[in-house]
């Protein structure tokens, strides 16, 4: 009998890992585009995702859009923003790699403090319509909706990613700029309009991913601060390809869950940070890398 | 090379190095506000965390983003020493693990019994974790931003980790040893003219230590591997042990700064171990001036000096603009307020004529 309990807390565990391995995939999504294809070291991405929650919060409660509408609204007002700060800043940074890791942690401070200014620190909630805000019970197994949600969302919008980088002419053309910068240029490809692109691209994805976290914890002008360490760990040990972040994000997600049923979210958490450099000091290259001469 | 800009004599550079140094020590013969003196003391601890940053980053060109690991542990350990310093026969155990369902003193606070044993663990357990930690990455030849992401991400680890043993640490709460440091037999109190001279003359030392350090061969491999690390391993030199070495001497400095932290606020908490304490060195370093050791320092200074005067009511306004500033200074003065000076010194003190009895041009370009 309790060898019963123990598995079916155990299987409830992956089940959940699913879940948390999507909210660490959603949240790495743009960054993989943004790090993987176009080697910028935005650690402003966790206030992209902020921006997002922020976005929805103003788009629900004050213009009273329906949520599903936010979702993509939100990609549009973050993709905006980062389109914004692309032009004006990060553009002259793309030779001097680490410097856009600290001029994108001065963007991070100026939007959380901008932000603080007009909203407030006070924590906002988001409302979900109440189809997402039950609980399905399977058995053994409760889960909320929302989070079976974000696995959907996140499955789809992966795939969506995907084919535009495989089958659009514009992801043909950021892929074959990561390839070889200087062949892409004799080819015709406009470097600049690439660049801005994937990163309007990679500046959507986490403001989309705001609109679910806005949702799942509360809306707070800090609450990006967390996610960018976790999105740096998946995009870096997935190698920068969408594949490898996806596949990392999945693993990731799922120890998280596991550890977490042995010990508690803290500790598994922290595990989890010193495997990943373990890992990494072992496969510095992630683990799969763009077929590609990087720059 | 020579240079005909006085900014790049080593002379003139020891001289500002010496006005600056004696301006730090001068200062209890001006000031005798006990409040302000115990503040100025802190900037100086800050002072010496930009200088570890400024010889890893500067120096070395690998940008650390995890100096919090070193400072925060050791000052956990002095945080650990001091507390143990209040206990008696009578009550063997810090309050808050009563607080924690503890009943006796667990194994990890037994060595901190002894302030000695304490001292040295506080000194060197964190340096030698750190060093451990930069040679793995460097056996590896991990470099660039993915340096930046590991240390950020062992010192998230780390962070939590203290954050979630909670009736060891105290966690969120952090520890607040109830007095002053006894070193043998002597409180010293961090209001005192005396905790200050401490901390100033660590500084000093140190920074004096670090300069001569870059001024000599070590300086010339170092700015090799910075430049070109591939090449310098050709030219036959150890890169793996220079870019430890280097790393560890940070960290130990670093380990100073946070056992003096202790020292002057009796208190630690997660926050000396939080992600944006650690950026924040980054960024005074950077403001400064990455390159050079004195201007890390005096970025450190200027910055906390201007947050104190602003104080926390336009605390939100002031990061705001620090931000805009922050960005400001990478995209057009990569070489920080530096780099202003250097052009402002090679401006108006320009020599005349051919330049003689000119230094190589330091490896270190301080100022």
């Amino acid at each position: 009998m309790e060898h019963m309990i123990f598995s079916a807390g155990f299987a409830d565990a992956l089940l959940l890992g699913l879940s948390v391995a999507s909210t660490w995939l959603i949240a790495a999504l743009g960054l993989t585009i943004v790090y993987g294809t176009i080697g910028v070291i935005n650690m402003a991405h966790g206030e992209f995702i902020m921006l997002g929650a922020y976005a929805t919060y103003v788009l629900e409660s004050k213009l009273h859009v329906p949520f599903l509408l936010c979702l993509p609204l939100s990609f549009l007002i973050v993709a905006v923003i980062g389109l914004l700060i692309e032009r004006l800043l990060i553009r002259y940074l793309y030779d001097r790699p680490l410097d856009t890791l600290l001029a994108t942690w001065g963007v991070s401070i100026v939007l959380i403090q901008a932000v603080r200014l007009i909203f407030g620190s006070d924590p906002l909630y988001l409302s979900v319509p109440n189809a997402l805000n039950q609980n399905w019970q399977l058995g053994f197994f409760s889960i909320s909706v929302f989070r079976v949600f974000i696995l959907a969302v996140t499955l789809a919008v992966s795939a969506a990613v995907w084919l535009f980088m495989q089958r659009t002419r514009f992801g043909m053309q950021i892929r074959a700029v990561t390839q070889n910068r200087a062949m892409a240029a004799s080819f015709g490809i406009n470097q600049k309009r690439v660049y801005a692109g994937a990163f309007a691209l990679g500046s959507g994805l986490a403001g989309l991913a705001g609109c679910m976290f806005g949702v799942l914890n509360i809306v707070l002008p800090n609450m990006g601060s967390g996610y960018v360490v976790q999105a740096f760990l998946v995009v870096v040990s997935g190698g920068g390809s969408l594949v490898g972040s996806v596949i990392s994000g999945g693993a990731v997600g799922e120890l998280q869950s596991i550890f977490s049923y042995f010990a508690d979210d803290t500790l598994a958490l922290c595990i989890i940070f010193t495997l990943i450099v373990i890992f990494l000091r072992f496969r510095p290259q992630g683990l799969i890398a763009p077929s590609a001469s990087r720059r | 090379m020579t240079s005909s800009n006085l900014y790049h004599n080593s002379k003139a550079q020891w001289a500002v190095y010496a006005v600056f140094f004696i301006i730090v020590l001068a200062v209890p013969a001006v000031i005798d506000d006990s409040y302000t003196l115990n503040l100025l003391a802190t900037f100086g601890v800050f002072a010496m965390l930009a200088l570890s940053v400024s010889l890893v980053w500067g120096a070395g060109g690998v940008l650390t983003l995890g100096q919090g690991v070193p400072f925060g542990l050791a000052a956990y350990c002095m945080a650990m020493t001091m507390q143990m310093q209040a206990q008696t026969p009578d009550s063997p155990m810090p309050p808050f693990m009563a607080n924690n369902s503890l009943t006796q003193l667990p194994l990890m606070w037994e060595p901190f019994k002894s302030t000695t044993t304490g001292l040295l663990i506080a000194l060197f357990f964190p340096t030698v974790l750190w060093t451990l930690f930069g040679g793995l990455m460097f056996a590896a030849r991990v470099h660039g931003g993915f340096v930046a992401v590991m240390t950020l991400a062992m010192l998230s680890a780390i962070g939590l980790l203290v954050l979630d043993i909670q009736p060891y640490t105290d966690g969120a709460n952090g520890i607040t040893p109830p007095n002053a440091l006894l070193i043998a037999g002597h409180s010293i109190d961090p209001y005192s003219p005396t905790a200050y001279i401490i901390v100033a003359v660590a500084l000093v030392v140190l920074a004096a230590l670090s300069k001569a350090l870059l001024a000599g061969k070590f300086g010339l491999v170092t700015h090799a591997i910075r430049t070109d690390s591939e090449r310098t391993r050709f030219l036959g030199y150890n890169v793996f042990l220079y870019q430890t070495l280097l790393f560890g001497i940070a960290g130990f400095i670093a380990s100073i700064a946070g056992c003096l932290f202790v020292m002057l606020e009796q208190y630690v908490s997660p926050a000396q171990l939080d992600v944006s304490f650690s950026v924040g060195m980054v960024i005074w370093t950077g403001v400064g001036g990455r390159a050079s050791l004195l201007w890390a320092m005096l970025g450190a200074l200027l910055i906390n000096a201007g947050q104190t005067v602003v104080g926390d009511t336009l605390l939100n306004t002031w990061l705001l603009f620090l931000g805009i500033f922050f960005i400001l200074v990478v995209r057009f003065l990569p070489k920080g307020l530096a780099g202003v000076a250097e052009w402002l010194v090679g401006f108006f003190l320009r020599r005349r004529g051919p330049a003689q009895h000119q230094a190589v041009a330091p490896a270190h370009e301080g100022g």
